[in-house]
């Protein structure tokens, strides 16, 4: 039973396709209706325990190509990762065997707690140092590639030296983990602190580029002369989004996206409305890459 | 004044004070300020971090939440994060402490059954989340020898759980959650002592009442009593049947042992 040697296989690998994130509400739907997603992506953290979550996540993985999106190995803290995390996360993994695995740059453990939220670190050699310790453990451990995240963030430290897109672009140079791209967050952190959301997408290694994330975001007023963009998940991407998601098609070519929805989740429809818009760009970027490759 | 520059270690450690014990004296000084300054930024992390976590509590005890109300609900909560934060990522398991916080909870002394239907939130959470197992199978108990099965001590499935309430803590949960006002007012609150097993069924999770001697059977045989010496505790009642209905609906995962027989 052990599979310390054997590397682990991945049943389905994911489409360069638009597939939606999976919540509680639609497990049921998608089993009964069998919506035309072209794949699935769920919480880590949600399906640890048994009863009946991991039992529709497994019924859905005969059906359709699964990612499994984590929240909590927090990469970046010092203090190294929960073992106990770890393994339960590797369980899953090996009984799933997902298309993609991914987690995010940021930190969520300290001092033993975990903030329950993707916090920032301060980008410096380092953090990075950390990071990509962290990162290739996680790795070895899962014995596959991982993908890493760019999360939004709301504050920077003073002490960083490193730009995020560098940082990430470095992990994934030294772990050899690809980055899954979070185009609203680019937008986000880009909004909050006067950064060029363009040149960040220049700025990522293409081949490195293997998932990108869209959503909402809302732009919440702190007074009459301030606001701050809060990444929420909580409505349909906002059409400077989609501006930048083309943008990435256009340098990254054709690459699974997914459309995450977290808060007030809408019916099954409108989140398929918004791969289907997603789709129709993959589709523009695919025949320009044809006729560039034709010329 | 000069910041020194801290270790990845100690900035989070004071993120953590931040978010938890909201004390930013160890994290503001490093933040990048501008028109939006470091306390404002550190808000949105601290709101997310307690908001967040009071929506893991709501699901996890929906009927403490209707009884004492959504405001006392999350004042409550907000001291209980910072003197508990998470442990864990995974926020199912999160919570487990709530019920003997509420127990010392000064403003909801006046409630006496709350902890009481707290714990049994708490075992329904439980009975939802639990790893799946395996039932024992009965022919491994066939198997042994007759002394041998004397000394035979149960471990429960991880979803089932044993509970002993001074109050009718099951009777007040169930009418809460179904907002059954006339039920809930016809309960005396003094009607205890209740023993009882919530577990998790193929249709869904079940609270059950047990015989206090039942209960007192079925708790020996899993906290190490054994089986000879738990049967012949038992004289006053059939404990033979109610062995054999735990063994039927698969309540024991596994048995051991006891070193020391009757």
């Amino acid at each position: 039973m052990d599979s310390h040697a054997a590397p682990l296989r991945t049943r389905d690998s994911i489409p360069a396709r638009a597939g939606v994130g999976l919540r509680f509400r639609h497990h049921q739907e998608v089993l009964e209706a069998r919506p035309a997603a072209a794949w699935f992506e769920v919480h880590t953290e949600n399906y640890l325990g048994g009863g009946s979550a991991p039992a529709y996540l497994d019924a859905i993985c005969r059906d359709y190509p699964v990612s499994l999106h984590g929240t909590g190995l927090s990469l970046g803290s010092a203090e190294g990762l929960d073992p106990a995390h770890l393994a339960r996360v590797r369980e899953l993994v090996k009984r799933i065997e997902p298309g993609l695995v991914s987690e995010h740059l940021s930190f969520s453990v300290a001092g033993g707690n975990y903030l329950a939220d993707l916090l920032p670190l301060p980008l410096t050699e380092e953090a990075l140092k950390i990071v990509c310790r962290n990162v290739a453990q996680v790795q070895d451990h899962l014995k596959r590639r991982i993908l890493v995240e760019n999360p939004s963030t709301y504050l920077q430290f003073r002490h960083s030296t490193i730009p995020e897109w560098e940082f990430l672009a470095l992990v994934a140079r030294r772990t050899g983990c690809g980055i899954l791209c979070d185009v609203n967050n680019i937008y986000v952190s880009a909004c909050n602190h006067g950064w060029r959301a363009s040149a960040y997408l220049a700025a990522l290694p293409t081949e490195a580029v293997a998932e990108i994330h869209l959503a909402g975001h809302t732009v919440r007023r702190i007074d009459e002369a301030r606001t701050i963009c809060v990444d929420d998940h909580g409505s349909r991407v906002e059409p400077e989004v989609w501006a930048l998601y083309a943008e990435a098609l256009a340098r990254f070519g054709p690459v699974p996206t997914l459309i995450e929805w977290d808060t007030n989740v809408p019916p099954m429809a409108v989140l398929l409305e918004e791969a289907g818009h997603a789709a129709a760009l993959i589709d523009e970027a695919e025949s320009a890459n044809g006729h560039a490759l034709a010329a | 004044m000069q910041t020194a520059t801290p270790s990845l270690l100690e900035l989070q450690c004071a993120l953590r004070a931040s978010l938890v014990a909201h004390d930013d004296r160890g994290i503001s000084a490093h933040v990048v300020g501008g028109e939006i300054g470091a306390g404002e930024r550190l808000d949105i992390y601290r709101n997310t971090f307690a908001s967040v976590l009071t929506t893991a509590l709501r699901l996890s005890y929906p009927a403490v939440h209707r009884l004492v109300g959504a405001e006392f609900f999350e004042r409550a909560v907000r001291v209980f994060i910072e003197t508990s934060p998470p442990r864990s990522a995974c926020l199912d398991d999160y919570g487990h402490e709530f019920p003997d916080f509420l127990s010392g909870f000064e403003p909801a002394s006046s409630l006496a059954y709350l902890p009481d239907v707290a714990r049994l939130e708490w075992s329904v959470n439980r009975a939802l989340h639990a790893r799946d197992a395996e039932p024992l199978d009965a022919q491994r108990l066939v198997a042994l020898e007759e002394a041998e099965r004397g000394r035979v001590t149960f471990a429960l499935h991880p979803s089932a759980s044993l509970l002993r309430m001074d109050h009718p803590a099951d009777l007040i949960w169930r009418a809460v959650l179904d907002e059954d006002d006339a039920t809930l007012s016809a309960i005396d609150p003094c009607a205890g002592p209740v023993w009882l097993l919530t577990e998790r069924l193929p249709t869904g999770v079940e609270v059950r009442r047990m015989s206090e001697s039942a209960w007192r059977f079925t708790s020996a045989l899993c906290e190490g009593r054994p089986l000879a010496a738990a049967l012949d505790d038992a004289r006053d009642f059939d404990a033979s049947v109610v062995l054999a209905d735990h063994l039927a609906a698969g309540r024991f995962i596994d048995f051991s042992l006891n070193e020391t027989s009757a």
